[in-house]
């Protein structure tokens, strides 16, 4: 194995960052492992899971695509495989650096942790992103957004190899102008006003800026597009006072597709309401968040060299 | 169970959770709040600060309310789930697709509409052959026809034409949707909801299209009175029905309807509104002023009805112990009465004129008919002889619905001669034993307007009828053929189909019939056999060409100038007089009302026989109708007796 000072870090991470958005990332960044380390809650620290990681990578795909956000909220969750995308390019950068300089890598496991119940991730992919400086904390429950890349999906790669971390932005995009203008006259952002169990609430300061961000993250989840949840169903099913209830709980026409879904083996498990990312100025509309626009930067640039 | 452990191994116990769950869900990341951008900005002592308010880890929790880790995420898990409501998503199906969340217009899922239990009752009764239901589907009988569909089709293609005529006066199309989108408001807020009954006692006014259907729009099942019921009845039919609101005159002819029913709410606990049409009743609320000064019904507030669901209640013969409601939906009406107009000839140039009551369904099927095509509907309140040739003459309607016994009145008071009955193209008569020579007599006055026969009952309106193009020797003497939909069949005491010109049990099946009475399985039993036919209990005959002819009744029924009602509960009553033993009321044949109640008694031991007019103050007294009254005593020694000591009728013979 290689070791650290074999390797110019700089131009390491320089090829690092560029494979990922090779692969399609938006955004990628490094982010400072003694901050994540200081700011996570014991157990979800990198460390407690690669013991010798030395750096945090972050990286973001872009979200949906325009057409999706068209479409009715119900269909809107179905297009939900976009993270997929960002865990497949750090699976792959993992690859790349281990090939590439020798060091240990890991995807990092965005799942839930096992040993910590419903709505606990083993690691924060959105710590490790606010810290790589690819995104900053909206007043939609923290969701973070990027000026020109909107709303992403994240992923992490941890990695043995040294890396000089990048800062977190100087500035955060949320809320908009137009944001703080609706809040100036009603007392709500997008975000807030149009999610649909009114589960953020917050406040503008007079400068415009982020005072206070509220979140129900209890009532979100209960917004998540939970046709999927087998145990959800069963509990039902386990209140059910009726046989006609139970019969319900399990097969009403949306629990009956989940047992299609199990068998076809179709659709995701879960997908969020995504209303107040729909709503959100900058989530779809920032300018390089929207692939249209996207593409015509790019054909610009292209036309341009 | 979690982490491979179960409640017991941690020593999660329910006073655990009781004592502990809501501070380990909100200390968890459940609510989170942050303040500033401490992270971003690396802002180290705010981030120490806040870590609490962000959401703490099991583990963190823990340590600050002295549990164990395994103890903190069994409560919090459990607590989680308990809290957790299932199906709130659901919203979702309506936004998106450039619908945003409005939290004004949301209604949770938990508040949504429920149907009551009486209306999930009457619902229920809504059963038909399963089979033949794909057949009246198949065939384009059953459609999607509901009234508010077609009161908004004629508001949209015809709306200065007229809808109602009253008075010489006219309501178009679209002044009667804006009527009916008022009145529906204003039910609406009075509590009326979909699958309730609102009970009716209205004569023949714009005020009853109007409620029939505002009550209509609101997916509300309407249930009419019929106008000489007082009290004893009214209350029957309330605590049967379960009536969320009843519509009464303010001033009845004896009495005082609104009054009497606001009375009666004590007893009847689901009734929430009298409304009374008329005078101010306090207490009450004021017909005229709903319709005339109720915001309209905001359209998204209750979904229309649809074919499928009920929309009216109606009974039969008789108020008391087990009454027959006979249900009916869109699909069975409608379909009725679509297809019957042009049988009828009816089109939407077309007036039509009830004199029979809109609390019966025959008059209602004028209603229905002229619905069905959009022709206007002229309107007598209240049948007298002079008042529909009176109206005839004025509002000149093209087609007439009526009873033998009103023409028969109109022949004795010569008013036909008198009046100008010209703009009469199309007459039913209906209602009860319709006798030939009054047809001929009838199409003798009016040569212009064909004069047909119909035969009907409250369970499937138009079955029979004679059409405009039949011969007057038919249309005296038969009842005509089958409506469109519609099957008959006559069967001897085995149920085997007659011969033509034998005479037999009418049955009948097809599109138009109800499916049953609600909650009556007795009834029901008795009155359909195994494969759908439904026993009408009237005796008929059919020629070769399939024109039958009604000729008698097998159920024991008084028909009095087309109201028919069942004596029982006036026996009843006569059985429990202090010196009558025992009574039975039979028909008398009448020729103007075509039968009349006849009573027939036995004493009591040493008893002195009672005067007519005693019995009838006594009746009275208990609320009984007055147009239920015998109208002739008869005192016998003994009763004609089955073995099981029930009285046959069928052997009381009328002396003289
Ligand atoms: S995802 Fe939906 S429920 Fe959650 S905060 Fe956004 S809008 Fe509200
Ligand atoms: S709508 Fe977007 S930019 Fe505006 S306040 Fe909400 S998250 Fe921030």
């Amino acid at each position: 194995m290689k070791r650290s000072r074999d390797i110019d870090p700089i131009a390491a991470k320089a090829a690092i960052l560029d494979y990922c958005r090779r692969k399609g990332a938006l955004a990628a960044g490094v982010a400072d492992l003694a901050a994540i380390e200081r700011i996570a809650p014991p157990g979800h620290r990198p460390k407690d899971l690669m013991p010798r990681v030395k750096s945090v990578i972050a990286l973001g795909v872009g979200g949906q695509t325009q057409g999706a956000w068209t479409v009715p909220a119900k269909a809107l969750g179905y297009f939900g495989s976009t993270e997929t995308r960002a865990y497949k390019i750090a699976y792959g950068c993992a690859f790349f650096i281990e090939q590439k300089f020798g060091f240990r890598s890991v995807y990092c496991p965005p799942d839930m942790d096992p040993d910590g119940g419903p709505r606990v991730p083993l690691q924060s992919l959105k710590l490790h992103a606010e810290l790589a400086g690819i995104g900053a904390r909206s007043l939609a429950g923290d969701i973070l957004l990027h000026p020109e890349y909107g709303y992403m999906y994240f992923a992490s790669v941890f990695t043995e190899l040294e890396l000089p971390p990048d800062q977190p932005m100087a500035d955060n995009p949320c809320p908009a102008p137009s944001c703080v203008a609706m809040y100036r006259s009603i007392g709500q952002t997008p975000c807030m006003k149009f999610c649909p169990v009114q589960c953020l609430t917050g406040e503008v300061g007079e400068d415009g800026k982020q005072k206070v961000m509220r979140y129900d993250m209890a009532a979100c989840s209960e917004m998540s597009q939970q046709y999927e949840t087998v145990p959800t169903r069963i509990v039902e099913a386990i209140r059910a006072e009726t046989e006609a209830e139970r019969e319900d709980a399990l097969f009403d026409p949306d629990n009956k597709m989940l047992w299609y879904k199990v068998s076809a083996g179709s659709g995701g498990w879960f997908a969020q309401c995504f209303e107040c990312m729909r709503a959100c100025p900058i989530a779809t509309k920032a300018p390089l968040a929207d692939p249209l626009l996207r593409g015509q930067a790019q054909r610009a640039a292209a036309e341009k060299k | 169970m979690a982490r491979g452990l179960t409640r017991e191994q941690v020593g999660v116990t329910e006073e655990m959770i009781a004592t502990f769950g809501d501070i380990v869900f909100r200390m968890s990341h459940n609510y989170q709040e942050r303040t500033g951008d401490p992270v971003r900005k690396l802002d180290w002592a705010e981030i120490e600060r806040q870590k609490e308010d962000m959401g703490l880890t099991d583990q963190q929790i823990a340590d600050k309310l002295g549990l164990t880790r395994n103890q903190v995420l069994f409560i919090r898990t459990i607590e989680e789930r308990r809290r957790f409501r299932t199906g709130h998503h659901a919203r979702l199906l309506e936004l998106g697709g450039g619908k945003r969340f409005r939290a004004e217009r949301m209604t949770p899922a938990l508040d949504h509409f429920r149907y009551s239990e009486s209306a999930l009752a009457l619902r229920a009764a809504l059963r038909f052959d399963p089979e033949r239901a794909r057949e009246y589907v198949r065939r384009g009988w059953w459609r999607d026809d509901t009234l508010p569909k077609w009161l908004a089709r004629h508001a949209a293609e015809r709306p200065e034409a007229p809808a109602l005529i009253h008075a010489g006066r006219a309501i178009s199309w679209k002044e009667l949707a804006e009527k009916v989108a008022r009145l529906a408001g204003a039910l609406h807020r009075a509590g009326v909801a979909a699958g309730d009954v609102v009970a009716a006692q209205l004569p023949n006014v714009p005020e009853f299209v109007v409620a029939y259907l505002a009550v209509c729009r609101l997916g509300a099942v309407l249930s009419t009175m019929h106008m000489p019921y007082r009290a004893a009845e009214i209350e029957n039919l309330l605590a049967h029905n379960k009536a969320v609101a009843a519509i009464v005159p303010s001033e009845g002819k004896e009495f005082r309807p609104a009054e009497a029913v606001l009375a009666l709410r004590a007893r009847l606990p689901q009734l929430k509104a009298v409304i009374a049409h008329g005078a101010k009743i306090e207490g009450a609320f004021v017909l005229g002023e709903m319709i005339d000064q109720s915001p309209p019904l905001d359209d998204d507030a209750v979904t229309p009805p649809v074919a499928a669901d009920p929309f009216l209640l109606l009974y039969t013969s008789g108020t008391t112990a087990a009454p027959k409601a006979v249900p009916h939906n869109y699909h069975t009406l409608l379909a009725n009465a679509r297809l019957g107009a042009p049988e009828h000839g009816i089109t939407a140039g077309d007036r039509v004129l009830s004199a029979a009551p809109f609390t019966h369904l025959f008059g209602l099927y004028s209603v229905h008919v002229a619905m069905a095509v959009g022709a206007a509907m002229v309107l007598l309140p209240a049948f007298t002889p002079a008042d529909l040739a009176a109206t005839i003459a004025r509002d000149k309607p093209t087609a007439l619905w009526t009873a033998p016994a009103h023409f028969a009145a109109l022949r004795a008071q010569d008013l036909v001669a008198k009046h100008d009955f010209s703009s009469l193209k199309m007459m039913i008569m209906s209602g009860s034993a319709c006798p030939p020579d009054l047809v001929h007599w009838t199409a003798a006055q009016l040569a212009n307007c064909a004069v047909t026969q119909l035969w009907g009952m409250t369970e499937t309106q138009g079955a029979l009828y004679t059409r405009p193009g039949d011969s007057i020797e038919i249309a005296a003497n038969s009842a005509g053929r089958p409506s469109p939909g519609t099957e008959v069949r006559i069967v001897d005491a085995e149920g085997r189909p007659c011969p033509p010109g034998e005479e037999g049990e009418l049955q009948v099946r097809g599109c138009l019939l109800f499916p049953g009475f609600v909650n009556n399985a007795a009834a029901n039993e008795a009155s359909f056999t195994a494969d759908g036919w439904y026993r009408t209990g009237d005796l008929a005959t059919a020629d070769a060409a399939g024109n039958v002819a009604i000729t008698g009744r097998s159920k024991d029924v008084i028909n009095r100038g087309g109201v028919k009602f069942n004596p029982r509960d006036v026996e009843d009553l006569l059985d429990a007089h202090p010196q009558i033993l025992q009574s039975a009321i039979v028909p008398m044949p009448d020729r103007v009302l075509g039968e009349r109640a006849c009573a027939f008694v036995t004493l009591r031991p040493g008893a002195a026989a009672p005067t007519l007019d005693e019995l009838c103050a006594y009746l009275l007294g208990k609320s009984i109708a007055k147009l239920k009254l015998p109208e002739r005593l008869v005192v016998v020694a003994e009763m004609p007796l089955t073995p099981t000591r029930k009285i046959i009728k069928g052997k009381l013979r009328l002396p003289g």
